[in-house]
């Protein structure tokens, strides 16, 4: 907002330091546009603060957030109905693009909202089509290949893991395609170049794990391939959804072998703690008397005495951090009916996940019944069980420039990035 | 077989640790830990050429990379963390020497750690602002995303008189000039990751990649190419006036730790080893291992408060005797010198030659 000229807006957030915080708060009905994250509502210097303002709109983003059926549900949310009442119950403006219609009617009741409109858009894209194909366990390497040889670029490949985005990336380098891996363990610099060589064309496919693609505006993606099926439909519909954008023919492939299910259930089961590590935790806790309110102070400790990812220990301190105050065995016991619910909740969506991929009919009318809108217009180039077939979207790719000895002139790149005349380009011209 | 490059950098450091340092010393240097113990010993042991060689490395990826090396008989495990070279190890190595240099010429990880990162980022966002400026782009997704170094060089191109055609030009003929100095200088391995307004600059791996250069190799030689332009321009300031403005505040010696800082201060108010450790609340230990680090340095920092000259000489000749930097056997020949004034006589002498 601030690049685009309104210079009136402020993030209140937890990367402020005390002094900035302080500073912005004095100053806070100076701006126009507060933009808050949902943990600050739990400060309670802030929310005195905003209740004594007048507050004309409440926006939610990522409204899906609030709702326990949401597939990224966050604690946090939870707060925001309190808040709302707080401010008076302005006007609210809840925006999501994926909710079903459990999920926003979760959406109106958790905010206290009574009259409402809804605006509901389509989720159908009719220019993406939309494929599922099932292949062995060993075959699947082979055809990720053999389709980012034969399809018009550029895409995007989604893996559930890193180390396999990366081999498939060198594979694909090493069949001179111009391919990189994309995934949360890459460095700062190396994350933005990527994705902006992506964006400039230089490269044709990003080999991605989901940390790809938020705020990544490219027109002209042809296709979306997914090695291994996301955790629900939800993040699928978004992962495939950045095809497209310019309108032009897309086409969406999931490659599903039997029992890639259990690899979805590992993922989902890797976010929470399970209950043998709260028992240590809190057993070990209690042995060595650290108190409920200094848990993070023992990182280390409690992720080696019970094997926590970075995960979930991130929410195991969160979760006891935020309930400090309550009785010990209190807390313990709900974090343990907590995440039992949570992965009963991952296991449906990874079941629904699985329900669309052995679906029969139109999955196109699959999504959109899950989202709770009636049967589509059915485009011409629908989907895999709607006589989509091979040569429809197999478009013949122009073959891959074979890459010769390339000399490389520094002083002739440095003159041309600069928009200055080198020595070379001198001899040149007067040749 | 021929070692790859990187088990040529691990051995060259190893052979300098001589056995008497862990492999997570190592580790602590290439991440450039900015610990007494660290400090003293990149010095003792010649190696501040590779302080924060490898900021990214992991503890886990160095411990797997020496196993390795184990298994091929290039490493010889000594006790659970210490390792030293086989015979093979120290042949392969030397062979490696005929044919290469290691570290590389201007590689100085010690002297400019603390504006390496720095300087990179300011150099790669100046050269795309002036592109984008040459050739009228409006907007442009800048390819640095530190708030601080984007401020930075807006505040930079605003206080600039010469006009985007006269300000590309002149960083342009300083780059062109500086890397003309010395002809061992590859510029590629730096140019090939210079965005600038139709082309976004490539990453480590992959310029490593098109130059047909092993990875930990390219990372060593981008280095060298960033200190060589540091230490250039800012010994050399009235000739690259431009490229000089890219470092904070030049001549800034590097840095203390927080700490250490405090106890010089308090040093140089006057107080004692004994009082410092009071006022502070530390132990007497830890105030030594700040004095250790102080003299490491400030050259000129004078020790006789700390070690008789007598003793500092002797100490001198104990360890030249013993030829090791343990600081066990050394005590054994000046019996009555303390760890403390060793380490300390060994942190100012530590650059010399021992044999």
């Amino acid at each position: 907002m601030k690049a685009k000229g309104e210079k009136r807006a402020v993030a209140l957030n937890s990367f402020l330091s005390p002094d900035q915080k302080k500073q912005v708060l004095r100053s806070l009905h100076e701006y126009k546009f507060i933009f808050i994250s949902p943990e600050m509502l739990g400060v309670h210097s802030v929310l005195e603060r905003l209740s004594e303002m007048n507050i004309s709109l409440l926006a939610v983003d990522e409204a899906h957030c609030i709702s326990q059926w949401g597939f990224d549900f966050r604690p946090d949310y939870l707060k925001l109905g309190h808040f709302r009442s707080l401010l008076g119950n302005p006007l609210t403006l809840a925006l999501t693009a994926t909710a079903t219609e459990e999920v926003r009617a979760d959406i109106v009741k958790c905010l206290g909202l009574e009259k409402i409109h809804e605006f509901i858009y389509s989720v159908d894209r009719p220019e993406i089509s939309i494929s599922v194909e099932e292949a062995g366990y060993q075959e699947k390497q082979k055809r990720v290949l053999e389709l980012a040889a034969s399809l018009q670029g550029p895409g995007i490949i989604y893996f559930s893991s890193k180390k396999m985005a990366e081999q498939i990336a060198a594979m694909l380098r090493g069949k001179g395609e111009r391919a990189m891996a994309y995934h949360g363990g890459l460095e700062q610099e190396n994350r933005i170049l990527i994705q902006q060589q992506f964006i400039n064309g230089q490269l044709n496919i990003v080999c991605a794990t989901s940390a790809f693609g938020m705020g990544i505006n490219k027109e002209n993606i042809r296709y979306v391939i997914h090695y291994h099926m996301p955790l629900q439909l939800e993040s699928y519909l978004q992962e495939i959804g950045r095809a497209g954008r310019d309108g032009s023919e897309s086409i969406a492939i999931l490659l599903y072998s039997a029992g890639d299910e259990q690899l979805s259930f590992q993922l989902a089961e890797g976010e929470l703690p399970d209950q043998f590590q709260i028992e240590r935790l809190f057993s070990s806790a209690e042995e060595k008397s650290i108190s409920m309110s200094e848990i993070k102070q023992h990182e280390e400790l409690f992720t080696g005495y019970c094997g926590f990812t970075e995960t979930q220990w991130r929410f195991s301190a969160d979760f006891i951090e935020s309930r400090s105050k309550e009785a010990f065995s209190i807390i313990q016991k709900k974090m343990g009916n907590y995440v039992t619910e949570r992965l009963q909740m991952k296991k449906t969506k990874i079941f629904e996940m699985l329900q669309y991929i052995q679906h029969q009919g139109c999955k196109r009318s699959f999504i959109l019944n899950y989202f709770g809108e009636p049967s589509s217009s059915r485009p011409q180039k629908c989907c895999s069980n709607c006589q989509l077939n091979n040569e429809q979207y197999f478009y013949k790719k122009e073959p891959v420039p074979a890459a010769g000895p390339t000399y490389y002139d520094w002083k002739k790149e440095l003159a041309s990035i600069l928009r200055q005349v080198s020595e070379t380009d001198e001899k040149e011209q007067i040749q | 077989m021929e070692i790859t490059y990187t088990e040529a950098v691990i051995l060259y450091c190893l052979k300098q640790l001589k056995g008497e340092r862990t492999i997570f010393s190592l580790y602590h240097l290439y991440q450039g830990k900015k610990s007494s113990q660290t400090i003293q010993d990149a010095h003792l042991y010649h190696l501040t050429p590779f302080f924060q060689a490898f900021p990214f490395i992991s503890r886990e990826e160095l411990a797997r990379q020496i196993e390795r090396m184990e298994k091929k008989s290039l490493l010889d495990k000594k006790s659970n963390e210490h390792f030293i070279l086989t015979s093979t190890g120290d042949l392969k190595l030397g062979e490696y020497f005929q044919a290469n240099t290691l570290p590389p010429k201007y590689l100085d990880g010690w002297r400019h750690h603390h504006l390496t990162a720095l300087f990179w980022e300011r150099l790669s966002i100046l050269v795309q602002v002036c592109s984008n400026l040459v050739y009228q782009k409006k907007s442009f997704i800048p390819i640095q995303n530190k708030l601080e170094t984007l401020d930075w060089v807006k505040a930079f191109i605003k206080k600039r008189q010469e006009g985007r055609m006269g300000l590309s030009s002149t960083l342009f003929l300083e780059l062109l000039n500086c890397f003309q100095r010395d002809k061992t200088i590859d510029p590629s391995i730096l140019v090939l990751r210079l965005t600038g307004q139709d082309r976004i600059g490539l990453t480590s791996g992959q310029a490593a990649e098109l130059l047909g250069m092993d990875h930990t190799r390219y990372q060593l030689e981008f280095l060298n190419i960033l200190h060589f332009l540091i230490g250039t321009v800012s010994d050399e300031a009235v000739e690259f006036p431009l490229l000089n403005a890219l470092i904070p505040e030049a001549e800034k010696p590097v840095p203390f730790t927080l700490s250490t800082e405090k106890t010089f201060q308090l040093l140089n108010r006057g107080y004692t080893v004994e009082q410092i450790s009071r006022i502070r609340n530390l132990k007497r230990s830890t105030i030594e291992d700040h004095i250790v680090e102080i003299a490491l340095h400030i050259k000129n920092f004078d020790l006789a408060a700390y070690v008789p000259k007598d003793k500092e000489k002797r100490i001198l000749e104990a360890a030249k005797e013993t030829s090791a930097k343990k600081l066990k056997l050394i005590r054994e020949y000046a019996e009555d010198a303390s760890y403390f004034e060793i380490r300390l006589v060994l942190a100012r002498n530590g650059d010399q030659k021992w044999k």
